[in-house]
């Protein structure tokens, strides 16, 4: 529960103090005693992988959750946050990913937004509106045209007008979870000189993010959570990029995976089966993707590593058929795919567990069977009718070979836990055995014990012959399961190793990071 | 990411024992709109002596006819998400077509037939390949079609009704009956049980049921969304066209103005019904239900002597208090 690598602080009382915090959701326990200090003024970056509490503890320093231990103080006064507005109050500001900007509206507009100056008659002051968020801009700082409509600004912009509208009020505490994510290099270096300005003014600044380089470029510190708990905290000037990957992966990690997979049916492919791949790519380009080369072989599980951007997910939905072929060759045992039509895709015995399960891979109003038979209608129909009773055990059978927990295949999938959510989204797919099974993310949003279910159900489908394609931004997952992983930049692949080449989380993080083309600085 | 994920509660209230009868009542609350039947026939009938009659109950399901064909088409459209506004101008050109056929092509009620469904159908193709292929909101494919069927149907005569004289063709879609049912009321039996079929008992009503209720994800699980979506436009189309045909064997003529307005009822009945304008949900016999409520309320406040100005307001307050209540 104590910082393992603390360092001595400046002797101000912190801008926040979180001591021990805890958090349970159910059985889960999502943070088991954090502690974290930010300074006014500094720039703190907070790292960990999917699930290690990054997001449970800004919800609660947000008001969106309480916390069930543990004691957080701002400026030195305890505060427990049941609501948004009372942390907005106590002065703290989140800008979350997705944006809440009105697109249509101008930057002024925005920034206003609810509190515009008005004339007694409720007319607005339109030329007061633009002074007003004009004169703010310059006293903060920020490069922003305040009659610049929205929807026409480059997206670091936008994310500058969603910062500059947190800043609006008396901002101490400012979060910013992921910024980056869709940004391009020119855009970013924009940004970090924004966020720079920001902290210079003496507001504390939260960084969550995934890469690691940026934690070099932007934060004074840099604290790692591992497992709802704190793995360390640094200076970043003083630390190495290898030093905090080992903190985010943990001491004991590489031990754990080759014993996860050593056990599994995972190495034992015979070189039989190299030499026909189930499924080949040879140079297949489209908007997103740059010749994109790869082969896949019955049973085996390929690991897509990359970062986010980099074209993993378009990889698996080009060869869906979400996306067109537009030069090069997709091949599936030996036959060419065309392309373009997800149904014959699935015909062929392609199947696809996409990334966002509540979007893409469920209709969350219908029951269980309803979504568990949906690709599969086809073999329920007689001359279109639907074959109840067989539609029926189809859905019960997949249930139970994955041990989804609920009362019944009526009850409706919203019901269902993330975990269970996931495992009718592979249910789906169940019945045939797909030939090529591609996975975007499967276990995002999914508690620890579900995890390994689904790992089993992983390892499962390649030892019943399927070709599964993985893409995991958790590097851990990719090392246990995978018996190859390609690493993925700027849609195309750039590398691809096998098990026994494999290291451990730290350098496949490095094969990741360092491939960038414009990283070279950061380490 | 994963923390905010809420734990592995399964919901264990819900029982399994489903009768058949529940297994076709799919909405959210489909006990509501019996409770709300109930009522509303009690009232009457204790206010007025001349409710409670099986003539006045047949007089009821004539009335009903044209809105719960329809309306059955409609509640594929609205449960795959979309909507039709073009339907009693498809009904009116469809009359059109039907009439003239047999005016000028052959007096037989075979080709009128064909006639009035193929130009209902050909009106639902329209708009199912605008709003599926030019991916224009069918809200505004269907209040393009909805002016344009119009005006051609007064176009083709000039406004003039068109006289039909085919006793066969009256005795079908009109006059004749079955063991004293007649046969609008038949029809109606008809294309519901053929709904219910097709909605709750085919493939293809899944995959309207998927594609309404999340197209991305059945685009991901192999549904052809654009083929289903149409598919339903055709539908409901078709039905128009067999609503005309019903309705000109009534009155012995097509006319080029009639049911103006008719789809607001048919849309009312099947949200009243219990489909969700967000589409995903809903069912035939709801809808059904629906138009029944709409046609009983429309005869049980004539009966009372509302006044006609009157019994619009009422029965605006109904359906939006109905939507009220189905949204969530």
């Amino acid at each position: 529960m104590v910082e393992q690598g603390s360092i001595a602080l400046i002797s101000a009382p912190p801008l926040l103090r979180v001591e021990g915090v805890r958090k349970r959701f159910g059985g889960v326990n999502a943070l088991r005693g954090v502690s974290l200090e930010i300074l006014s003024g500094e720039v703190h970056a907070l790292l960990g992988e999917n699930g290690a509490g990054k997001s449970t503890l800004i919800k609660i320093l947000s008001g969106v959750h309480v916390h069930d231990g543990g004691s957080i103080e701002i400026e030195g006064k305890p505060v427990s946050f049941s609501s948004p507005a009372q942390s907005r109050d106590a002065g703290v500001a989140v800008v979350y990913q997705d944006l809440s900007l009105v697109e249509s509206l101008s930057v002024a507009d925005n920034l206003l937004l609810g509190r515009e100056p008005k004339t007694r008659l409720g007319f607005l002051r339109k030329r007061q509106l633009v002074a007003q968020a004009e004169a703010f801009l310059k006293s903060q700082n920020i490069p922003l045209d305040a009659r610049a409509m929205v929807g026409s600004l480059p997206f670091a912009y936008r994310q500058m007008t969603e910062i500059a509208k947190a800043l609006m009020g008396d901002v101490r505490l400012l979060i910013l979870d992921e910024p980056t994510s869709a940004l391009t290099d020119d855009e970013e270096k924009i940004l970090f000189e924004a966020i720079r300005e920001v902290a210079a003014r003496g507001v504390g600044v939260i960084y969550v993010t995934h890469r690691l380089n940026e934690v070099f470029r932007i934060s004074n510190r840099v604290t790692v959570f591992r497992d709802g708990q704190n793995a360390g905290t640094f200076v970043t000037a003083q630390s190495t990029m290898r030093q905090l990957v080992g903190a985010i992966v943990g001491p004991d990690h590489a031990v754990l995976k080759t014993d996860g997979t050593a056990s599994g049916q995972g190495m034992a492919q015979p070189a039989g089966s190299i030499e026909s791949p189930v499924l080949e790519l040879k140079g297949v380009g489209n908007d997103r993707l740059d010749r994109a080369s790869l082969q896949l072989r019955a049973g085996e599980i390929h690991g897509l590593a990359g970062l986010i951007g980099s074209g993993r997910t378009e990889i698996l939905q080009t060869i869906f058929g979400l996306r067109p072929i537009q030069s090069g060759e997709a091949k599936l045992d030996g036959g060419s795919l065309k392309g373009t039509d997800p149904a014959a895709a699935i015909g062929l015995g392609i199947a696809l567990v996409p990334e966002d399960r509540h979007v893409q891979g469920l209709v969350l109003e219908h029951s269980i069977e309803r979504n568990l038979t949906l690709p599969r209608l086809p073999y329920f129909s007689r001359l279109g009718w639907l074959q109840r009773r067989p539609a029926g055990e189809h859905a019960n059978a997949a249930m139970r070979r994955l041990a989804v927990k609920a009362p019944s295949a009526s009850t409706l999938v919203k019901n269902l836990s993330g975990g269970n959510q996931q495992k009718v989204v592979f249910g789906k797919w169940n019945e045939p055995r797909p030939r090529v099974l591609l996975l975007d993310e499967p276990t995002v949003g999914v508690d620890v014990g579900a995890r390994e279910e689904i790992y089993g159900v992983i390892r499962a489908a390649a030892a019943a012959g399927s070709g599964v394609l993985l893409v995991s931004s958790d590097l851990s997952e990719l090392l246990q399961l995978c018996d190859r992983i390609s690493i993925v930049v700027d849609g195309r692949i750039t590398r691809t190793i096998a098990r026994p080449e494999f290291g451990g989380a730290e350098d496949l993080h490095h094969l990741i990071q360092l491939s960038q083309p414009s990283e070279e600085h950061a380490a | 990411m994963t923390d905010t994920q809420s734990p592995a509660k399964a919901v264990a209230s819900q029982s399994s024992g489903r009768s058949a009868l529940q297994h076709l009542l799919k909405g959210e609350r489909p006990y509501m709109l019996y409770v709300a039947f109930a009522i509303m026939l009690i009232v009457f009938s204790l206010a007025s002596p001349w409710f409670l009659s099986i003539d006045n109950f047949l007089n009821i399901g004539r009335q009903t006819t044209l809105v719960s064909i329809i309306a059955v088409g409609m509640t594929f459209v609205i449960i795959s998400r979309q909507i039709d506004l073009s339907v009693a101008s498809t009904l009116a050109l469809s009359g059109m077509s039907a009439s003239l056929a047999m005016a000028f092509v052959a007096n037989n009620w075979v080709v009128g037939a064909v006639a009035g469904l193929g130009t209902g159908a050909l009106i639902g193709l329209l708009n199912g390949v605008l709003t599926t292929r030019l991916e224009i909101p069918s809200f505004l494919v269907t209040l393009g079609t909805l002016s344009g069927a119009r005006g051609l149907a007064l176009m083709v005569t000039n406004t003039k009704p068109v006289i039909i004289t085919n006793e066969y063709y009256f005795a079908i879609f009109g006059e004749g009956s079955v063991l004293g049912i007649p046969a609008p009321i038949l029809w109606t039996l008809g294309v519901t049980i053929a709904g219910i079929l097709l909605l709750h008992y085919s493939v293809y009503g899944r995959r309207v049921y998927a594609a309404g209720g999340n197209p991305t994800a059945a685009l991901y699980s192999g549904v052809h969304i654009k083929q289903v979506t149409t598919l339903a436009f055709v539908l409901t189309g078709t039905l128009a066209g067999l609503a005309s045909l019903i309705l000109s064997a009534r009155s012995h003529a097509a006319r080029p103005d009639v049911v103006q307005g008719m789809e607001l009822d048919v849309i009312a009945s099947v949200i009243l019904g219990g489909c969700s304008l967000f589409g995903g949900r809903g069912f035939v016999l709801g809808t059904l239900l629906g138009s029944l409520i709409i046609g009983t309320l429309n005869n049980g406040l004539v009966l009372l002597g509302v006044s006609s100005s009157l019994q619009l307001v009422i029965k605006g307050a109904i359906i939006v208090a109905a939507v009220a209540f189905t949204r969530r």
